[in-house]
């Protein structure tokens, strides 16, 4: 009796709808999604649990031992330093590269930044959220470039509403055709500089300067408060003003009852039935004791980030599939994607006299000027397909770059600058040659083997961030900056942190991985319903697409449980 | 090991753990939990100030070097300046813990500013009148602009103008990060102030 007892509570003795792997940004909804719809869900994250109690975002920098400048980061993340987010606050919550290793073919560097704790990346993204329209999911047809989305806007905008009213984003509608609206909480406001900007911007150019879309909380909503403005949410947000995971979908998925999680369970691999040609499970070490266990499932669904899902299916191979699992179109592994960063101006509104003030409220959000290249009204660029759009923001700031020492220099600090700067995120085009591949002598901590990846920016997106650039400079002078520097550079791949492709959907089960549904061709209850589907990238910070691409993928995938044909 | 020894060394065992301080419940949660020791509460605003201090990396020359110049850099004023808020301190426990490159890099600036010091006065920094102190960081701290008459522009690099700045972006950063710099910027000690409210001047007339 007892030994019936310990086999119904062991986790790893049954038997679940489905599995997830990931609690990130996508994962927690596919948790929530199934669990919610009655499915006994398992969902497996690499990372520890994470608390509020580990939330910093209210402690002053005078209190770390560093101030900001712990050793411990140069030491254990080498890599994940070059992320803006990472920090002698939070270090902990990204990986220890010494233990997550990858390579890069000389001359190609490419920087991976990623957290392995629940929520992943979730935890500190900087939350802008903007949906794709068809001028993306429809732009081969349009520009002879690749290959269209096998799904349009029509097909996600239900998707989108669905998330947005969840997540809670705040914007402000523009009726842009590059942007769809959505469905906005109350806007954040603008600063002077930036209402000047927009203004300027519309007479000069005609193009749109709206306030950054962003799933930050603008009034209480569903349980969560409103945001208090103080600025680093990278830390952890005591309110939960900011959407995370954990403090959301994750919360609910536990909630329903249905949904059983496993933390420090870091999947090695997809496991066949390779008589029925059926995902069985899958196979993970535990990160702390480094035991192998399995975990047993009806439908595999993959949530680990783009990069890392494809790992998984690399690592998965079988007689059946010997180039990696569901990977009989070759494809898988291919197109990887990043958005072209490193196009800029900064400058001074000389004009502006005011002062810095340390105790103004900290708007965690910037402006966002939606892509106006190759658009219907603006016909075909010259020199390049697809566009950019700008992200950035004006205000006062102390002017710690002031000249001079002594008592001037303390007084200039505080005089401050009203400083004004705009950056491009560009479409990264997906090209075949751009990848990852298992590197057969490189192994993690957990003796799984690693990524090689291997992706350089094209000539494509070193014009687009020419033209951000110069074009950039032009609008900072037409709201009357002075002193503007142009940045002119295009950063290395994985700088944007917003990696996608790698097993893209398609109709096409030949040139595809996925079916528009995120389902593998090969494999039908096998999904991978993270950024590796994407088949473009448009220019648009892509998570918001992400969760409702993924939420969309579960409605299918229920509506075939229940008629039992995964 | 032998039954003996394993009996003495857990004597000493328990010995050290009699003298060491006892760990806060931060400490000894930080480990297994994997936080960073900001994430398990750990305040180190009082560590610098803690007496008996000594350099972990300086020098005693290189030390007294930075205690004065960093308060020459941002002196005390109507309010405190870099001497007070322990920047040198912090300098020291920084480059201890950095490569051997960027400490390379700071002692070349520091020791860049004793040779021309020597050049000139034929004195150490620290040594200077104050008067000399000043003329000689005046004549590094602002950039060499272009000779005016010739058109062409000055092809060498600024190196005093270069290491000045090197030293004093490290004590501008040590000082606005240390509670006494967040006092200077005028910062409340609250975390929250109320909604953003932007811009409030009529459309077309900002300032
Ligand atoms: C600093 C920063 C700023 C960003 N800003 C924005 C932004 O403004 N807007 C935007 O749209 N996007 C932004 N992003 C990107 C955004 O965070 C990601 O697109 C999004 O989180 C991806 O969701 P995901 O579910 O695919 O992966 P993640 O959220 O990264 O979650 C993946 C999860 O899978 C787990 N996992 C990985 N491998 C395994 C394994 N083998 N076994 C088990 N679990 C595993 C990880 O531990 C992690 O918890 C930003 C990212 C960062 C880092
Ligand atoms: S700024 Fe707002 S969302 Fe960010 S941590 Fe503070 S309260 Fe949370």
């Amino acid at each position: 009796m007892s030994n019936y007892l310990f086999l119904v509570e062991d986790p790893l003795q049954q038997t679940y709808d489905a599995i997830v792997v990931g609690s990130g940004a996508t994962g927690g909804w596919a948790a929530k999604q199934l669990a919610e719809a009655g499915l006994k869900v398992a969902l497996l994250e690499a990372g520890r649990a994470v608390t509020p109690k580990e939330f910093t975002e209210h402690m002053p920098a005078y209190k770390l031992k560093y101030r900001d400048h712990s050793p411990e980061i140069v030491r254990t993340r080498p890599i994940q330093k070059q992320c803006y987010a990472c920090m002698e606050y939070n270090y902990e919550w990204f990986v220890n590269d010494l233990e997550n290793p990858y390579s890069t073919p000389a001359g190609k560097p490419f920087t991976w930044q990623r957290l392995r704790i629940l929520g992943g990346r979730s935890m500190v993204w900087g939350r802008q959220s903007y949906r794709m329209s068809d001028n993306d999911l429809k732009a081969a047809s349009r520009d002879g470039y690749g290959d269209d989305w096998p799904l349009s806007y029509a097909d996600l905008a239900p998707y989108y509403d669905i998330v947005e009213n969840y997540v809670g984003i705040s914007g402000a509608a523009e009726g842009n055709e590059m942007l769809p609206d959505g469905k906005f909480l109350p806007p954040m406001k603008m600063s002077c500089g930036e209402i000047r900007l927009r203004e300027r911007v519309k007479a000069k150019f005609g193009y749109t300067v709206t306030i950054g879309r962003t799933a930050i909380l603008t009034q209480n909503h569903k349980g969560r408060l409103q945001c208090h403005y103080c600025g680093p949410c990278e830390r952890g947000c005591s309110t939960f003003s900011y959407f995370s995971s954990p403090f959301t979908t994750v919360k609910d998925a536990l909630a329903s009852g249905n949904c059983t999680l496993i933390t420090n369970a870091v999947v090695s691999q997809v496991n066949m039935d390779n008589a029925q040609n059926k995902a069985s499970g899958v196979t993970y070490v535990d990160r702390l004791t480094r035991q192998v266990k399995e975990v047993r499932g009806k439908t595999v669904i993959l949530c680990a980030q783009a990069l890392e899902s494809t790992r998984i299916l690399l690592n998965s191979s079988t007689r059946e599939y010997p180039s990696g699992l569901a990977n009989s179109s070759g494809a898988l592994g291919h197109y990887l994607m990043d958005h072209v960063v490193g196009g800029g101006a900064s400058g001074r509104l000389a004009d502006f006299k005011v002062l810095p003030d340390a105790n103004e409220p900290a708007r965690p959000n910037g402006i966002y000027i939606p892509r106006f290249r190759n658009t219907p009204t603006s016909g075909k660029h010259p020199r390049f397909i697809r566009g950019y759009g700008f992200q950035g923001g004006a205000g006062a700031d102390f002017n710690f770059d002031a000249e001079g020492y002594g008592a001037s220099f303390k007084k200039a600090v505080k005089e401050g600058v009203y400083s004004i700067s705009m950056g491009a995120f560009g479409e990264s085009l997906a090209r075949w040659d751009n990848y990852c591949e298992i590197d057969r002598g490189l192994k993690d901590a957990w003796g799984i083997p690693a990524l090689r990846i291997s992706m350089t920016h094209g000539d494509n997106e070193h014009a687009l961030m020419e033209d951000a650039s110069a074009t950039a400079a032009e609008m900072l002078e037409a709201a009357g900056a002075k002193d503007i520097k142009v940045q002119a550079n295009v950063e290395m791949p994985g700088m944007a942190i917003h990696e996608l492709g790698t097993a893209r959907m398609g109709t096409d089960p030949k040139k595809s991985v996925l079916n528009p549904y995120n389902q593998a061709h090969d494999v039908k209850n096998l999904f991978v319903m993270d950024g590796a589907s994407f088949v473009s990238s448009a220019c648009q910070n892509p998570t918001l697409s992400m969760m409702a691409i993924t939420v969309r993928a579960c409605d299918h995938l229920i509506d075939r449980f229940h008629k039992t044909d995964v | 090991m032998k039954r003996r020894e394993m009996i003495r060394a857990s004597l000493f065992a328990g010995a050290a753990a009699a003298v060491r301080p006892p760990l806060s419940a931060a400490q000894s949660t930080a480990m297994p939990s994997e936080l960073t020791p900001a994430q398990s509460g750990v305040d180190a605003s009082k560590d610098l100030s803690a007496p008996g201090w000594k350099p972990l990396f300086l020098d005693e020359h290189q030390n007294e070097t930075l205690i004065i110049l960093s308060d020459l850099i941002i002196p005390a004023t109507d309010t405190p300046g870099a001497k007070e808020a322990l920047v040198n301190r912090y300098i020291d426990l920084v480059l201890a813990a950095e490569s051997s490159e960027a400490q390379r890099s700071f002692l070349n600036s520091l020791g860049y500013l004793d040779g021309e010091s020597i050049r000139r006065y034929r004195a150490a920094f620290r040594y200077l009148k104050r008067e000399e102190q000043d003329d000689l960081l005046h004549a590094l701290a602002y950039p060499r602009t272009a000779s005016g008459w010739s058109g062409e522009a000055d092809a060498t690099p600024d190196l005093g103008h270069a290491h000045f700045e090197a030293l004093k972006q490290r004590i501008a950063t040590a000082y606005y990060n240390s509670q006494i710099g967040t006092k200077e910027l005028g910062w409340d000690g609250a975390f929250a102030h109320g909604p953003y409210e932007g811009c409030t001047h009529p459309e077309g007339n900002h300032k």
